[in-house]
Formats: structure tokens, C-alpha cells, sequence
């Protein structure tokens, strides 16, 4: 006969808080307090002593005094069946019973897996690859449910929820310019930096000057505050439609009879495709005169200098093509921006990754149409 | 019925509000509030829209720092209490939020996981199980345990709340408008499994419901807030009441036919 007994309480009490007796190997008397916070410690013990995992015939359980729904857990799962366990108190019955009933509704389902390996690794491959199709796909039907709108209030402009596009000009244009011209100004003072560092070890230090003015005109005046603007704003169309859309404000719109694509995405494209190019020569002239300190720190090319080089160096085709790609920026971010905004479902969860996926997608968008416009001018010999 | 009381003493009330005060903005919510609520009991607290009711558990629970007045919670003022024994007195009260309140980035059965994972030291295969358990205790479906939140009904989000409020079989639950939103059917069965669950853990319950039919069901006691006081009696009682709020709740034509299809059902 093997005899264990738990004698966790070391000290002079008469009773341990948890205590459990082997009496043979199949008769198990148990007792004290079988709550939550004594589980860890009573299922190592059971353990140790070889009971883990419904092994005792007979359990005597008359010595309980506490019992909560942890304790009885363990104690169905030390016992071979619930009938096992005799003497219960009238008190924990009930307790033990709906437990009994929980560990048999869980007790297959544990067992079934989800089935794992190449296979499935392989059918996720395949369900992204769809999936990557069918955004696409949806992607070019907003796109044109966009042109069919904006194309609505380019015949009747009257139409335009002017209240809306000004509030918007004023969001993503105005309260801009702070964060833009620092950027722009960095821009021009990096570019600036690095053409004078190289120009200078062939004495062509001057040339800094051209450099600065194509670059800045041409490609970064324009790229980056279009990257400024996908972040700061493309993120908050998202953000605002995908709140809006986890309201069911859209679904409101929809029974009610307004165009949600209308009432919302027109005015932020409008204002955007607007507010863009404003920004672009904004950040245009301030990169020019971060380009211009460097040249007078480092080179000593004084401004009337400076100005005098670029006006020879660049003419308005460089500022204007700049210019021209601001509008396309504009209108990707924006509609790129609304598109994720209405894909939100469910969870505010949605809204974040909805959110990320937007500024990613617009960043990506603008430089692939950059591309696009530095292909179609070395074509057309611009 | 609670199991629990080890001291076989006076009982201790679950929750003692004294003199609660609650001012926001010049409004006075509260004036001179107070509550008991006895262990193992199930009480309801009903009052108009606006009335504090929600600010009221909030201030038991320790969210809502009241102007004056004290809350005890199983004799322990909660919001005093910092570190340990703020966590331990945590550890012994569930609360159930308005739609659940789950964490929308976890599963469910993540979100009961969670739980135990701060209070306890278990190994997760153990914890994996209890939380597979208050699943099934709560009446959700097994497959409901790898479900996120948004894929899941109202109703099922109810539940699944309530399995995380249940995790630590705690001594206390909170429940703020459990059966909102839910259909009568799905309120019946939420009712059922209250009295269920507090019979057999030796729960209180402190339930704050708008629904007519769940006090009548489940209720001991009512709670009305009223003239930003507490009147509170068995429902028998509060229908002699001559308050005319009261008589106006409790007499009212949806108060009639949940008291005649509760009348039927004994």
C-alpha cells in the first residue's frame, strides 16, 4: 500500500489548505480548500504522485470545504469518471455537475487539430494570390465609381458639397504646411549637402546649383510631399470613412438614398487633387532655400549668385512637369485613401490595419506613377 | 447557498456604498447614496435613462472616482487600494461590459486566457482548459473559442464576456445591461444561465438591466435609482411603492406582461 499525502501547509496547522491522501491506488481522499489559487500547486503535486489525467477509481471528496470551478476541474480530470467522486457536499454539487458537463463538451474537441503542413501552407498561398487578384478587381471598380462621381460634379459644380471640400483643403492643405515645409527644407539642405561635398572635389562646385534646381523641381519637390500627404492624410480618410463605416453611418447613407462615394470620397479627391499641387510649389520654393543656405555656408555662392544660376540652369518645363504629376499623386492617395476606409468591417482592428494598408498602397501607387511619368518623358523627349 | 463563507460570522454585505456623492458638471447624479449588497444574493438595478446607473457601478468598481462618499467591495475600499491587494481584490469581482468589452485583437479564447495568465501561475495547457471550460460554461460553442470577436453575434460576444468575467471564479460579477440587444429567446437563455451560474459558483450578482424580464426572472432584489437615491426591495415590495417612477416602471404595461408571463410560468 502507497500512501501520499500533500503537506504543502508545513507549518502547525491541523489542516492545510489543499490537501490530498492516497489511501491505495485507487481510492483517493481529498479535502481543504480546491480554489483557482491552489490548482498550480495541488496539479503538480498530483503529478509527482502519478494521479495526473482520470486515473482514480474511487475519490472521497467529504473533506472539502472550498470548491470553485478551477478546483473541480481538476478534480474531474483526476478522477476516472464524475461518479467516482462520492461524498461531495450538497453545496459543490451543482458546481461539480456543470462542470462534469463542461469537461465532457470540451474534452473532444481538444483532441481535433487543425490539419497543418505543406498542404495548407500551399492553399494559403493560393487564397492570398486570389485575394491579391479580387482587391485589384475592386480597386478598378471604385476607381471608376470615383471618376463616374467626380465626373457627376464636373458637369454640375453646383452639386459639390462645397462646406465639405473646404474643410478638407483646409485639413490636408493648410494645417500642412508646417510639417511639409520642414521636410521640403530638409530635402533641399540634404541634396544641396551631398551635390556639394562630390561637385567640389572637380572645382564644379557651382553646378550644385543645377542639381539642386532639377532635382527638387523635377522629381523630390513633388514626391515628397506627396509621401507627406499619403501619410498625414490618405491615412486619415481611411481612419474617418472606416469609423464611419464600423457606425454603419454608410449603411444610413445607403437607405436613406445618398451616394456614400458622393458624399464622401468626391470632396476629399476634390480637395486633395487641389490642395497637392498648391503644396508642391510650396515645397518647391522652400527646398530651393534650404539648397540655397548650404550653397552659401559651404560654397560661398551668395543668393544673387544662386538665383542667377538657376534661372539658367532650369527652366519652367522642369517646375512644370514637377507640377503637372501633383494632381495624379493627389488622386491616387485620395482615392486609395477612401477605398480602404470602406473596406473596414467588423473591429476597430480593422480601422488600424485598414489604415497601415492605405499609406502603404498610396506611397507604392505615387512612385509607380512616377515611374510611369519618367518613362512617358524619356520617350517624348522632355 | 454561497459555499464560501468560511467564517460563519455576521455575513459581511458583497458591496457597501455609504453617502455617495457623484457631481459632473454642476448635475449632482448622486446625493447621499447608499447600498448594500448581501453575498449571494442576485440584485438588479434599474432607473430612468441618465439616472447614474452606470456611473454608479463604475464608481463600485473603481472606475469613476466619486465626489464623496465610500465604496467598499467584500469589505475592501477598492479604489484605495494600489499594487497587490488592488489585484487580488481584482482577482475576486468579474465584470461583464455593455457588448462584452472583448478585446478585439485577441480571440475569445485568448481574451479568457489573458485573464488568467496575469492572476495565476498555470502552465497553458491548464490555462488553455479553463478557458475552454467558462467557454462552455458560458453556453458558447467550442468552435467559438479560435473566433475573433467581430466574427461573432451580439449574443455570442455577451457570452463570451461573460466566460472572461467568470475566469477567475470570482465572488462578484458586474453586469451592465447583459441582455440588451439580445432577442427574447437569447434573453430568456442568458437569464436562465445567470441563475444557473450563480447557483452553482455561489455567485453575487450585481446586474444593471433595463429589461423588465430579466428582473422579474432572476432578480432577489431591485434596486431603483431614483431622486438620486437607492430604494431597494424585493419587486413585490417596490410594487406598493407609492413613488410614482416606481409605479410608472413597475406598472406600466411592459411591467404588466413580463409580471403575467412570470405569473404563468410558475
Amino acid at each position: 500500500m502507497r500512501s501520499v499525502t500533500d503537506t504543502s501547509a508545513s507549518s502547525s496547522r491541523d489542516r492545510p489548505p489543499a490537501w490530498f491522501d492516497l489511501e491505495d491506488d485507487n481510492r483517493l481522499r481529498v479535502g481543504g480548500v480546491w480554489r483557482l489559487a491552489q490548482v498550480d500547486r495541488l496539479s503538480r503535486r498530483l503529478e509527482r504522485a502519478g494521479l495526473a489525467g482520470r486515473t482514480v477509481r474511487e475519490v472521497d471528496a467529504s473533506g472539502l470545504t472550498e470548491l470553485d470551478s478551477a478546483g473541480a476541474q481538476l478534480l474531474i480530470r483526476t478522477a476516472a469518471s464524475p461518479d467516482a467522486i462520492a461524498g461531495v457536499d450538497r453545496r459543490f454539487r451543482g458546481l461539480l455537475r456543470r462542470v462534469a458537463d463542461a469537461e465532457a463538451a470540451t474534452a473532444d474537441l481538444s483532441r481535433t487539430r487543425r490539419p497543418g503542413g505543406a498542404g495548407a501552407q500551399l492553399a494559403l498561398i493560393g487564397w492570398r494570390t486570389v485575394g491579391v487578384g479580387l482587391r485589384v478587381w475592386e480597386l478598378l471598380g471604385f476607381i471608376g465609381q470615383c471618376t463616374g462621381a467626380v465626373a457627376k460634379v464636373a458637369v454640375r459644380p453646383w452639386t459639390l458639397d462645397v462646406r465639405a471640400t473646404f474643410h478638407h483643403l483646409q485639413a490636408t492643405g493648410i494645417n500642412a504646411l508646417p510639417i511639409v515645409g520642414l521636410l521640403a527644407f530638409l530635402i533641399g539642405v540634404v541634396v544641396a549637402f551631398m551635390g556639394a561635398l562630390q561637385l567640389q572635389k572637380f572645382s564644379a562646385g557651382i553646378y550644385t546649383v543645377d542639381m539642386v534646381g532639377v532635382a527638387v523641381l523635377r522629381e523630390l519637390g513633388v514626391l515628397f510631399a506627396a509621401i507627406m500627404v499619403a501619410g498625414r492624410s490618405g491615412s486619415a480618410f481611411t481612419a474617418q470613412i472606416g469609423a464611419m463605416s464600423l457606425n454603419e453611418e454608410i449603411d444610413a447613407m445607403r437607405v436613406i438614398g445618398l451616394d456614400p462615394v458622393g458624399m464622401l470620397a468626391v470632396p476629399r479627391i476634390v480637395a486633395l487633387v487641389i490642395a497637392l499641387p498648391l503644396l508642391t510649389v510650396y515645397a518647391d520654393l522652400v527646398a530651393l532655400a534650404g539648397g540655397a543656405v548650404i550653397c552659401l555656408a559651404l560654397l560661398d555662392i551668395g543668393i544673387p549668385l544662386f538665383l542667377e544660376r538657376l534661372s539658367n540652369a532650369v527652366d519652367e518645363t522642369a517646375f512644370l512637369i514637377g507640377l503637372a504629376k501633383a494632381p495624379f499623386f493627389a488622386a491616387a492617395i485620395a482615392i486609395v485613401g477612401c477605398f480602404e476606409g470602406f473596406k473596414v468591417t467588423g473591429s476597430a482592428a480593422s480601422v488600424g490595419r485598414r489604415t497601415t494598408t492605405s499609406v502603404v498602397e498610396a506611397i507604392f501607387t505615387v512612385i509607380l506613377i512616377d515611374a510611369a511619368f519618367a518613362m512617358a518623358l524619356s520617350w517624348l523627349n522632355i | 447557498m454561497t459555499g464560501r463563507a468560511t467564517a460563519a460570522e455576521k455575513p459581511q454585505p458583497a458591496v457597501s456604498v455609504r453617502g455617495l456623492e457623484n457631481r459632473f458638471g454642476g448635475i449632482l447624479l448622486h446625493d447621499g447614496l447608499d447600498l448594500d449588497v448581501r453575498p449571494g444574493e442576485v440584485l438588479g438595478l434599474v432607473g430612468s435613462s441618465g439616472s447614474g446607473k452606470t456611473v454608479l457601478m463604475r464608481s463600485i468598481i473603481g472606475l469613476n472616482r466619486p465626489s464623496a462618499g465610500e465604496v467598499r467591495v467584500l469589505g475592501q475600499p477598492l479604489a484605495a487600494l494600489h499594487g497587490r491587494p488592488r489585484r487580488a481584490l481584482l482577482s475576486r469581482i468579474g465584470v461583464l461590459f455593455q457588448n462584452g468589452a472583448l478585446f478585439s485583437g485577441l480571440t475569445v479564447a485568448e481574451n479568457i486566457a489573458l485573464v488568467l495568465k496575469l492572476h495565476t501561475g498555470l502552465a497553458p495547457a491548464q490555462i488553455d482548459r479553463l478557458a475552454r471550460q467558462k467557454i462552455d460554461m458560458a453556453g458558447l460553442p467550442q468552435d467559438a473559442a479560435d473566433r475573433m470577436p467581430a466574427q461573432l453575434s451580439g449574443g455570442m460576444r455577451t457570452r463570451a464576456g461573460l466566460a472572461r468575467a467568470l475566469a477567475l471564479d470570482p465572488e462578484i460579477v458586474f453586469l451592465d445591461e447583459p441582455t440588451a440587444g439580445l432577442d427574447p429567446i437569447g434573453a430568456a437563455d442568458f437569464d436562465r444561465l445567470i441563475r444557473e451560474l450563480q447557483r452553482s459558483l455561489g455567485l453575487t450578482v450585481f446586474m444593471v438591466t433595463h429589461d423588465i424580464n430579466s428582473l422579474v426572472a432572476v432578480t432577489d432584489r431591485i434596486a431603483v435609482l431614483v431622486d438620486r437615491k437607492i430604494r431597494l426591495a424585493p419587486l413585490e415590495e417596490l410594487l406598493k411603492d407609492p413613488h410614482p417612477w416606481v409605479q410608472a416602471y413597475f406598472r406600466g404595461p411592459r411591467a404588466q406582461a413580463a409580471h403575467g408571463a412570470a405569473g404563468s410560468g410558475h
